[in-house]
C-alpha cells in the first residue's frame, strides 16, 4: 500500500515535473555538430559596431557605457557577468533580454537588434569576432554555448 | 486616481477552480464561527480564542506566522526533524513558479511565504499576487491581485515584494494583509483571496492619501514617490506600515516625498498614527534640521522590516536615509531621525526612545535590518534587549526598554571631507561591542594577493581613488583623480535587507554579510535641468547615469512597446559614443576589479555567530562557493584557494540546530551543475554539515515548518536566466526521524 502511495506520488511528480520543464533537454543535452562557444569567432566585428550604437541608445543609460552595472543593476561584461551567464547559452541570454529589457521601452528592440547588441558585448568581454553574423534565431542562438574561460585546444 | 480592477483570478489557472471549490466545501465554518478541519489532510489546527488574537499561531507550532517568524524578527523555527544527520537527504517536495502571475516572468523573487492554520501564503510575480497554497504539494488554492495600471508602473518598489501578515481574530475572521506595488493596503479573506469589504474602502486602503512633501503638500496619487517592499506589520489588532521611495542616489529633488510609518485598525483600516521620521515644528528633533530644513527635504522612510514588542507595546522601528543618500548640503544638521533606530508606542505612535547611528548620513548606511528582540543576561544582569544588524557591519544592542547602549557607543571624530556647500558631523557613534563582524574601510592589507603582480594591479586601482577609514567622506569626482571617495559596506555590504536570525535558547545572532561590496562614491553636478540637488552621484568624464529604484521596470503594466520589425540599421550616431569596450573581465565595480577578479582578497561572504551575553563573534565562516572567476581564473591556475564565500544580500533560518542559508551566486562545480547550494550551518560551531542543490541562487529568505509530521524548507530562487520559483524541500518517507511526527511539536 505504501509502496503503491510512493509510485503514485512518484508519478505525479513526474508529470509535475515535466509539465513545469524540469526535463526539457538542456542545452547540452540538445549538442550537435553545430554547438559551438562563444570562443569560436560567432559574431562579426562590423555587428558588434552596429550593436554598440543600439546600446548606447537603450542599454547605457542604465549599464554604462562601459558596460559595468551599477548597484542594483547586472554588469554585462567581467566577472559578474560572466558568473551569471558562465554555462548557459546565447540562447538563453537573447531571451532574457527579449522579455525584459529594456525595461521602459520593451519591444522597442528587434531581433536582429538584440543580437546586434549581444554582439557588442560579447566583443567587450573579450571574446573574439568572426566571420559570419550572430543570427537572430533562438534555436540557433541555444546552440552557442557562453564559457567564462577559454576551453584548452583539443 | 485610474479606476482600479480588482479581480480574484482563479478562473485564469484551470486547476485553481476545481481546488478552490474543493477547499471551500473542507473549509466550511462551524455555527460557532470557528474553523473545522480540513478533513482531507485531517491537519487542520482549530484556533482558539485568545486576548491578542495571534497567540495560538507560532514557531513553536510549526508554523510560521510571520515573516521573520515571529515578530521578534528571529527567523527562529524550535523544529528539528531536519538535522545535520540528514540534511543532504532532503528532496524537492515540490515547486512553485512565478511566471504567470503577472504580464512576464520575474527575475528576482524575493518573498518569504507565510505558515500559518495548515496554508502557505506568499505573494509572487510581476503582478505581486498573492497566492494560497497547500503546503505538502504546493498545489494553488487560491490568487488575488490587483490591476493598478499606471500607479504601479510609477512604483518605486516594484518587485514581488518580500511577503504578506495574517491576522484572525481567533473566531473565524482570518485575514491575509499585504502592499500592492502602487502602495495600497489590501485586506483579504485568508480562505477565499477576496477581499474584506468593511476594511477601509471596499477592503483597501490608499496608503499615499497623506503622504505629503514640502511643509504638507499631498503627492501626488498616480506619480507619487511612494511604496513598499516590506511586509505590513501584525501586532494585535494594529497593523504597522513602512514607506519606501526611489534610490536616493541621483534624486530628481532633495524636496521628495517624506517618508512616514502609520498604524491602521486591522478591522477597519482607520488611521490609528502616524509617526514622522522627519520631526515637524514642535515634535523632537525638528531642531536637527538646521535652516528648516525639515521643510525642504524628505525621504527618512522605513522600507525594511519593523520589530515589535507586544508585551512591552512597543514597535522599533529601523530608518533609512534623508535626502540623498551621498550629498546633504541641502539638510545642514543631524537630521533626526535619519539612519535612527527609533522605539516608539504601539498604542500611540509616540516617540520613546532613539539611537541615532550615523549622524548627518551621506554614506547610504541607512538601517536595512529587522531589529531583533534579544532577552539577554549581560555579567549576570537580565537586559531585554534589540539588537540591530547594519550595513556597516556593526551590531548595535540596546536596552530596549530604556534604550541604553548594552555595551559603551562612543562619539568619535571622523574626518571632514571637502565637498561645496556640505555640512559634516565632526564624530560618529561607534559601538565597543560586539566587534565589527565584516569589513568596514577597504586597507592595503585587505587588497587581492593571491600573487604579488595581482596585488600590485590593486594598489594602482585604488589609487584613483581617496581613501580612508569608516565614515570615509564622498568626494567630488575629478577626472585626474580622485574619482571618488573608496567605502565598503556603504550602498551594499554588510548585512542588507534579508537582516539576520537569533537564537533565543542560546542568545545568539546569526548574522549574514557582503565583505567585498566596494562603493566608490564619487559627486558630480547633475545635468542642466535634472534636478534641484546640488550634487548626484556620478563619475568624471562618463555619461551621467540614473539610478532606479529596485526592480525598476519589472512592474506587470510597465510601457511595453509594440514589438516592431525593424531592419538592422543602426541608430544615428549619439553625442557620446560607447566608450572604447573594456578588456575582458574589467567591469563592474565602478572600476574596481582586477584582471576580473575582486579588489579584496577573500572571504568575500561570511556568516557570524555573534553571543550576546558577551558581546563577542562565538564563530565566523565564509559563505558560499567559490566563484568561477576566481576557481577558473588562468591567473590562478595551480593554486590552492581555499573557499572564498561569496559577496550579496542572503538571509537566514534558524533552527533547533541548524543555521541554514543558500547561495547568493550560481557557480558551475565538479560537483554540480550550474546551479547554487542551499547550506546547513551546525548552529553551535559554524561548522557546513550539509549543502543541497539548487537550480538558481537564494533571492528570497528561507522559512520552514511542520505539517502532517513532515518538516519544510521553503526558500525562494531566480536571477540571470534563471525565472522566479519557490521551492520545498523535506526528507524522504524512510529518512524521518519517528520521534518527531506529530503535527504540534511542543
Amino acid at each position: 500500500m505504501k509502496v503503491r502511495i510512493r509510485i503514485k506520488i512518484a508519478v505525479t511528480a513526474i508529470i509535475g515535473l515535466a509539465a513545469i520543464g524540469v526535463f526539457a533537454p538542456t542545452p547540452r543535452a540538445q549538442e550537435t555538430a553545430q554547438a559551438r562557444s562563444v570562443w569560436e569567432g560567432v559574431y562579426t566585428e562590423e555587428q558588434a559596431k552596429r550593436g554598440a550604437a543600439f546600446y548606447s541608445r537603450d542599454c547605457a543609460s542604465c549599464h554604462g557605457s562601459d558596460l559595468s552595472g551599477a548597484d542594483e543593476i547586472p554588469a554585462l561584461s567581467g566577472p559578474a557577468f560572466l558568473s551569471n551567464w558562465d554555462g548557459l547559452t546565447v540562447g538563453d541570454l537573447s531571451e532574457r533580454v527579449r522579455i525584459t529589457m529594456p525595461p521602459n521601452k520593451q519591444g522597442r528592440l528587434s531581433r536582429q537588434q538584440i543580437v546586434d547588441i549581444l554582439s557588442h558585448i560579447l566583443g567587450a568581454n573579450g571574446f573574439p569576432a568572426g566571420k559570419t553574423e550572430l543570427e537572430p534565431k533562438t534555436e540557433v542562438l541555444k546552440q552557442i554555448r557562453i564559457e567564462a574561460t577559454k576551453p584548452r585546444a583539443k | 486616481m485610474s479606476r482600479i480592477i480588482y479581480r480574484s483570478i482563479p478562473a485564469l489557472l484551470v486547476l485553481a477552480v476545481g481546488l478552490v471549490w474543493m477547499t471551500m466545501g473542507a473549509w466550511g465554518q462551524s455555527k460557532t464561527g470557528k474553523r473545522v478541519s480540513d478533513r482531507s489532510t485531517g491537519n487542520r489546527t482549530t484556533i482558539n480564542s485568545t486576548k491578542g488574537g495571534m497567540a495560538a499561531h507560532s514557531t513553536s507550532n510549526g508554523e510560521w506566522p510571520h515573516y521573520t517568524g515571529d515578530l521578534a524578527g528571529t527567523r527562529y523555527s524550535p523544529l528539528d526533524q531536519i538535522n545535520a544527520d540528514n540534511f543532504n537527504k532532503l528532496e524537492v517536495a515540490w515547486r512553485f513558479k512565478t511566471d504567470n502571475l503577472g504580464t512576464r516572468p520575474e527575475y528576482k523573487l524575493e518573498g518569504t511565504p507565510l505558515m500559518v492554520g495548515g496554508m502557505l501564503y506568499a505573494t509572487a510575480g510581476t503582478r505581486r499576487s498573492v497566492v494560497a497554497l497547500k503546503p505538502e504539494t504546493g498545489e494553488l488554492v487560491w490568487v488575488h491581485a490587483e490591476f493598478e495600471g499606471q500607479r504601479a508602473v510609477n512604483s518605486p518598489r516594484q518587485l514581488s515584494g518580500r511577503g504578506l501578515s495574517y491576522w484572525t481574530d481567533g473566531k473565524g475572521d482570518d485575514r491575509i494583509l499585504y502592499v500592492t506595488t502602487g502602495y495600497r493596503l489590501v485586506a483579504l479573506d485568508a480562505r477565499t483571496g477576496t477581499r474584506i469589504p468593511s476594511f477601509g474602502k471596499d477592503g483597501m486602503v490608499d496608503l499615499k492619501v497623506g503622504v505629503v512633501y514640502g511643509t504638507g503638500q499631498q503627492i501626488d496619487l498616480e506619480k507619487g514617490d511612494a511604496g513598499l517592499h516590506s511586509t505590513p506589520i501584525v501586532a494585535g489588532d494594529v497593523v504597522i506600515i513602512g514607506m519606501a521611495m526611489k534610490e536616493g542616489m541621483t534624486v530628481v529633488t532633495h524636496n521628495n516625498a517624506k517618508g512616514q510609518v502609520r498604524a491602521f485598525d486591522i478591522r477597519t483600516g482607520k488611521q490609528l498614527w502616524a509617526f514622522h521620521p522627519i520631526p515637524r515644528p514642535g515634535e523632537f528633533g525638528n531642531d536637527t534640521w538646521l535652516n528648516n530644513s525639515w521643510a525642504t527635504n524628505g525621504n527618512t522612510g522605513v522600507w525594511t522590516q519593523i520589530t515589535v514588542d507586544n508585551e512591552l507595546g512597543l514597535v522599533y522601528l529601523p530608518v533609512e536615509s534623508p535626502t540623498s543618500d551621498f550629498y546633504g548640503g541641502h539638510r545642514p544638521g543631524n537630521n533626526l531621525f535619519g539612519e535612527s533606530l527609533v522605539c516608539v508606542d504601539l498604542k500611540t505612535g509616540k516617540r520613546k526612545w532613539h539611537f541615532q547611528v550615523v549622524h548627518h548620513p551621506i554614506w547610504d548606511y541607512d538601517l536595512s535590518s529587522a531589529p531583533i528582540l534579544a532577552d539577554i543576561n549581560v555579567n549576570g544582569r537580565a537586559i531585554r534587549a534589540v539588537a540591530l544588524p547594519t550595513k556597516e557591519a556593526f551590531l548595535y544592542v540596546f536596552d530596549r526598554v530604556t534604550g541604553e547602549p548594552v555595551w559603551p557607543i562612543e562619539e568619535r571624530p571622523v574626518p571632514k571631507g571637502d565637498v561645496p556647500g556640505e555640512w559634516y558631523s565632526p564624530t560618529q557613534p561607534f559601538p565597543t561591542k560586539p566587534p565589527a563582524y565584516a569589513r568596514q574601510t577597504v586597507t592595503v592589507d585587505d587588497l587581492i594577493d593571491f600573487t604579488p603582480e595581482l596585488r600590485a594591479q590593486g594598489l594602482k586601482v585604488i589609487e584613483q581613488f581617496r581613501n580612508g577609514p569608516i565614515f570615509n567622506p564622498p568626494t567630488l569626482s575629478k577626472p585626474g583623480g580622485p574619482l571618488a571617495g573608496l567605502t565598503i559596506g556603504t550602498t551594499n555590504g554588510g548585512t542588507n535587507w534579508p537582516g539576520a536570525g537569533y537564537d533565543p535558547e542560546t542568545h545568539t545572532v546569526y548574522a549574514p554579510a557582503s565583505n567585498a561590496s566596494v562603493t566608490p562614491i564619487g559627486l558630480i553636478e547633475p545635468p542642466e535641468g535634472f534636478s534641484d540637488i546640488k550634487y548626484v552621484l556620478g563619475r568624471a568624464g562618463q555619461p551621467f547615469r540614473v539610478s532606479e529604484g529596485p526592480g525598476f521596470g519589472s512592474a506587470a503594466d510597465f510601457p511595453q512597446e509594440p514589438r516592431r520589425r525593424a531592419a538592422p540599421t543602426a541608430p544615428a550616431a549619439p553625442g557620446t559614443a560607447a566608450a572604447p569596450p573594456a578588456r575582458g573581465g574589467e567591469g563592474g565595480g565602478g572600476g574596481t576589479f582586477v584582471q576580473g577578479l575582486p579588489l579584496l582578497k577573500p572571504p568575500y561572504g561570511l556568516l557570524s555567530a555573534i553571543n550576546l551575553d558577551k558581546g563577542e563573534i562565538a564563530w565566523q565562516v565564509p559563505h558560499g562557493d567559490t566563484p568561477d572567476v576566481v576557481r577558473n581564473h588562468p591567473l590562478l591556475k595551480g593554486m590552492n584557494i581555499p573557499k572564498t564565500g561569496q559577496n550579496g544580500a542572503v538571509g537566514l533560518v534558524v533552527t533547533k540546530t541548524l543555521v541554514i542559508m543558500g547561495d547568493p551566486q550560481v557557480t558551475t562545480t565538479s560537483a554540480h551543475p550550474r546551479g547554487a547550494m542551499l547550506r546547513a550551518y551546525d548552529k553551535a560551531t559554524g561548522k557546513e554539515v550539509g549543502a543541497i542543490y539548487m537550480p538558481a541562487q537564494q533571492s528570497g529568505s528561507p522559512m520552514t515548518y511542520m505539517h502532517n509530521g513532515k518538516q519544510y524548507i521553503v526558500v525562494a530562487v531566480s536571477g540571470g536566466a534563471y525565472s522566479g520559483e519557490y521551492i520545498a524541500f523535506a526528507l524522504p518517507d524512510e529518512e524521518r526521524p519517528t520521534s518527531n511526527g506529530g503535527d504540534r511539536q511542543r
